[in-house]
């Protein structure tokens, strides 16, 4: 409780001792603090763990070769901060982030769009960057200063995937697919994408929607919808499940009526069926050859971090989640070799203004932001699950394995 | 005096709570200190639904989302402000209630629980569907205040406070009301409430209704505080939990119970995420979780009423000596054999003519006739399942009739609700007594006043001279839960006079009763008798009976088998029959 209770003279006293302390700071350059503020506990805790691994593997390595040379060599250090599993709990931990932690220069979160938001309204007005890999369009579009949208938004991954997805189908089976089937779920990711293909983007790409089915989770048998998908024989169907089970279901199903392994190509979005506890309940035979929509996975030029993750934290390969994580330290790195100075407005400044040249660790684009802090030309990848590993398969110059087509 | 004395605690606490948040500086802490009296008035608001009628809501998150909706849209689609929309986000969540209330209120105890459970969640899925999962309100540079935008956090902790302060009070004025009694009488026994001239669905619509505006305003300033609204932030499962768990921590049933809720569990919760979690992630919610199952078990009803407890155990044996009184009869004038019979001739108060009613196939009462006089004190006898209470439930509107008419005053009130036979003077105690333990006899007796009183003065002044006229004036302040069964009794007997009725209906009052303490009873409804009050009663106990009242109706198998004097109706073989058996008519007439 004392702590409460400051009187106005000691918290001066406190400030100015601050003062000193960073004014030291400056002089002799020890560490320079990055946040990570992602959901290390509750629900969302994995994929924010395996956010934490790519940051320290990131941090490590800058560090390891030879720190922030703008600020004589100075050292990262990694301040994580727990999101928990609720907006409430991503908003408290990130006033705790900038009324506690008030030396940090930038940070990265928040995993999910709703806690990005709400963790960021905090940021924006205490002036600290932070970079995202969350997809949503409202993060950018609020006019805020402070924040980086490295993925591209789902506005765009809408827009991207499904010409990314045709010219994949067209370079692997030399044919241009015509007709697509819509399976998905009523969980509001699921419609929110399904919507956007029914209300123009697939007439606009040509593609004939044929079969549109949508099922409550969880569902209880898939019979009748893989018999429907079979009498109509699309060129290409979109799965869009959220729940394992309902996924294991379908692909099961699929495979007695003798639909599987890519015989009717199957493509869903985000990562959710690429995640490694797919493997825990659905056999890699099933998933062979699924494909999915992501913004950014391990791919080519990544074949050492990989590795690394694998016999440091193993994971068995390398998701969005932590391959773009790592990509945010470099970036903060930048930021802080072209301010100059540990200063998280200066950071922010840098940021806004850089120009680093080709995206190493985001799939394509460039490490540059337009005016409302979205990456310019951001990618997308296309990633195939290949004998129980999804393997990056598009674009072509990320691509760690040819993608596999049906012929017929 | 009483009503600005008990306003000073709150005032205090909300002025030292504002003394000690302008205090800290640091943001995280205020924000922290802004939550506080947000789920303090949220908790305020499920209590006082559901910690005073005992109707559990798991779906507080319905009215809570709805404000927090309300307020985040109109600021996004018409750009009013939210000290606007907040009252808006008050009128809707209010109409919310009405809404939810009306059909749901049909169904009691874990149905009424579920089916509120239903309702934030099928919202969320309506949210979602409109396309509202992300919602965050807009950033306003140029007009921050006008915007309930405050740079300066002290400002959102200020306005909680105000909020809490506003919710304290409104609780306590209801709490200390004819709408606070009904609401704890409806949680008592509803059936007893009726009884007692409540319309207890009317109470409740009012309950639920400001329950939801009370939700629905503090809804809308969380989303002004969060500034990103979601489904699940809002509608979500673990929003309606919180209502309940910082009621039923602190207490349930009081104003202070949410208060101390919240004020221990948000900071000890954001503490242990704060602490614990960066080392251990996980950890905290185990420890809150271990500490509020503790605190359950040692303290089921809350914190607050076991600190009461403990504070009145403390204070008991000092005033031990002094303050408990030697007996309970004070002014009631001894027993008196019922020497001076009252002629069954006076005006007819309450006539049943062919009255029946079936179960199924059971003719629970088979067209049973009688007339109650002015004055009379009918005893209404008969074996165990010969109808008694049957017949009494369908004199005050438990149950309505199959066949036949109840004229009370010549009126012909038979299918009417209980309180609106209770307001045409028809009042009623039960076999099974349900007082509120917590209450003192006084405010237990307060409930039924009601009916008779126009202010809370008035009911107050009926309620003392119905405590007086059982003889429990000396003991009025104690708590119904310390009385012994005759004075439960008496008190039961208190309010059902408090009411004043012209007729009074007594189901078994005389049970569980040693033969002392019934001849004090006895004596009382003697008194009642006396002072102008026509009674009906039933017993099944001859002997006290016999010496107390005028007449008999007695009863078999749902059937008047005879009527008349005591000494008539004592003697007459049927009724022996009915009550011994056939051989046992032979042993009376010798």
């Amino acid at each position: 409780m004392s702590k409460f209770t400051l009187s106005r003279r000691t918290l001066l006293a406190g400030a100015s001792g601050t003062l000193i302390a960073s004014r030291a700071w400056a002089q002799q350059p020890a560490e320079v603090r990055v946040g990570l503020l992602v959901p290390i506990s509750g629900m969302y805790a994995r994929p924010g763990t395996v956010m934490r691994h790519g940051a320290e593997m990131a941090v490590e390595h800058i560090n390891a070769q030879g720190g922030i040379k703008a600020l004589g060599g100075a050292k990262l250090k990694l301040v994580v901060l727990d999101s928990g599993d609720s907006t409430e709990k991503a908003k408290n931990a990130a006033q705790r982030m900038v009324a506690q932690e008030s030396d940090l220069v930038a940070a990265s979160g928040a995993y999910l769009s709703s806690f990005t938001l709400a963790v960021t309204e905090v940021t924006e007005r205490a002036n600290l960057p932070v970079l995202t890999l969350s997809y949503s369009d409202l993060i950018t579009d609020r006019g805020f200063k402070y924040v980086f949208q490295t993925s591209a938004t789902a506005g765009s991954q809408a827009r991207q995937a499904l010409p990314q997805i045709i010219k994949l189908a067209e370079t692997a089976s030399g044919k241009r697919p015509k007709t697509v089937a819509i399976l998905t779920d009523n969980t509001a990711a699921s419609i929110a994408s399904a919507k956007s293909m029914r209300e123009g983007l697939l007439a606009e790409n040509q593609l004939q929607l044929i079969v549109d089915e949508t099922f409550t989770p969880p569902l209880a048998d898939a019979t009748s919808l893989v018999q429907k998908i079979r009498s109509a024989k699309p060129d290409l169907l979109f799965f869009l499940p959220t729940v394992i089970s309902d996924a294991k279901l379908l692909l099961e199903k699929m495979n007695e009526f003798g639909l599987g392994q890519g015989k009717i190509p199957t493509i869903s979005f985000g990562i959710a069926i690429a995640e490694p506890d797919m493997l825990q309940t659905v056999s890699p035979e099933l998933l062979q050859g699924v494909l999915t929509c992501v913004a950014s996975w391990g791919a080519k030029g990544h074949e050492a971090l990989i590795a690394e993750l694998k016999t440091r934290y193993k994971e068995p390969w390398m998701t969005q989640n932590a391959i773009s994580t790592y990509g945010d330290m470099w970036v903060i790195k930048d930021a802080l070799e072209k301010a100059g100075k540990a200063d998280r407005v200066a950071v922010g400044e840098a940021l806004r203004t850089m120009d680093a040249g080709p995206s190493k660790y985001y799939p394509l684009g460039e490490i540059k932001f337009d005016e409302k802090g979205r990456r310019v030309g951001a990618g997308m990848t296309i990633v195939q699950w290949q004998s129980g590993v999804p393997v990056t398969v598009f674009p072509p110059e990320l691509a760690l394995a040819k993608p596999f087509w049906p012929k017929s | 005096m009483l009503r600005t004395r008990s306003f000073l605690p709150p005032l205090l606490f909300t002025l030292a709570y504002a003394a000690l948040s302008l205090g800290v500086t640091n943001s995280y802490y205020q924000l922290i200190l802004t939550l506080v009296p947000v789920w303090a008035v949220f908790g305020l608001s499920w209590n006082l639904l559901s910690g005073y009628t005992g109707l559990i809501s798991f779906g507080h998150a319905a009215f809570f989302g709805i404000g927090a909706y309300a307020t985040a849209l109109g600021q996004i689609y018409f750009d009013i402000s939210p000290w606007l929309l907040i009252p808006v986000a008050a009128v809707l969540g209010g109409i919310a209630g009405l809404l939810i209330g009306f059909p749901t209120f049909r169904l009691q105890g874990h149905y009424f629980a579920l089916a509120m459970l239903a309702y934030p969640l099928a919202i969320l899925y309506v949210f979602e569907w409109l396309g509202f999962q992300e919602v965050t309100l807009p950033i306003k540079r140029n007009a921050p205040i006008a915007y309930m935008q405050f740079s300066d956090p002290h400002i959102y902790t200020l306005l909680g406070l105000a909020i809490m302060l506003a919710t304290i009070v409104l609780t306590q004025v209801i709490e200390r009301s004819r709408f606070g009694m009904a609401l704890l009488a409806i949680k008592q026994n509803e059936a007893a409430a009726e009884a007692a001239g409540i319309n207890t669905l009317a109470w409740k619509l009012r309950a639920i209704t400001l329950s939801g505006a009370i939700a629905a305003t503090i809804g809308g300033f969380y989303a002004q505080v969060l500034l990103v609204v979601t489904p699940q932030s809002v509608f979500g499962m673990l929003v309606s939990a919180q209502a309940l768990t910082v009621a039923m921590f602190g207490g349930v049933g009081t104003v202070w119970g949410p208060v101390i809720g919240s004020v221990i569990l948000i900071p000890l919760a954001e503490v242990l995420h704060a602490e614990a979690g960066d080392r251990f992630p996980g950890i905290q919610g185990v420890i809150f979780g271990f500490a509020i199952v503790c605190v359950i078990l040692l303290a089921p009803e809350g914190l607050f009423w076991k600190l009461r407890d403990l504070l009145r155990k403390r204070k008991a044996p000092k005033a031990a000596a002094a303050d408990v009184p030697e007996t309970a009869v004070a002014n009631v004038t001894a027993l008196k054999p019922a020497s001076q019979q009252r002629a069954a001739t006076g005006e007819i108060m309450l006539e049943v003519k062919n009255l029946s009613r079936s179960f199924g196939g059971l003719k629970a009462v088979q067209n049973v006739s009688f007339k109650l006089h002015q004055n009379e004190i009918l005893g209404i006898i008969g074996p165990n399942g010969a109808g008694k209470t049957t017949l009494f439930n369908l004199l005050n509107g438990f149950l309505k009739p199959s066949e036949g008419e109840v004229l009370i005053g010549g009126r012909n009130m038979s299918g009417q609700r209980p309180h609106v036979i209770c307001e045409a003077g028809i009042g009623r105690t039960f076999q099974v007594m349900r007082p509120f333990l917590r209450m003192s006899i006084l405010d237990n007796v307060v409930v039924g006043a009601y009916v008779r009183a126009r202010s809370d003065e008035v009911a107050r002044k009926l309620a003392s001279d119905a405590v007086a006229r059982v003889g429990l004036s000396a003991v009025a302040d104690r708590l119904a839960g310390e009385l012994s069964t005759k004075e439960l009794r008496l008190m039961e007997l208190a309010r059902a006079i408090a009411g004043q009725p012209r007729i009074l209906l007594l189901d078994e009052t005389l049970a569980g009763l040693g033969h002392g303490e019934a001849d004090e009873v006895v004596a009382v409804i003697q008194q009642l008798a006396r002072d102008g009050t026509t009674i009906a009663i039933i017993e099944h106990t001859m002997q006290a009976m016999v010496r107390l009242v005028d007449r008999f109706v007695v009863l078999d198998h749902g059937a008047v088998i005879t009527e008349g004097l005591p000494e008539v109706v004592t003697r007459d073989n049927r009724v022996i029959e009915a009550y011994l058996g056939k051989k046992w008519v032979g042993h009376a007439a010798n």
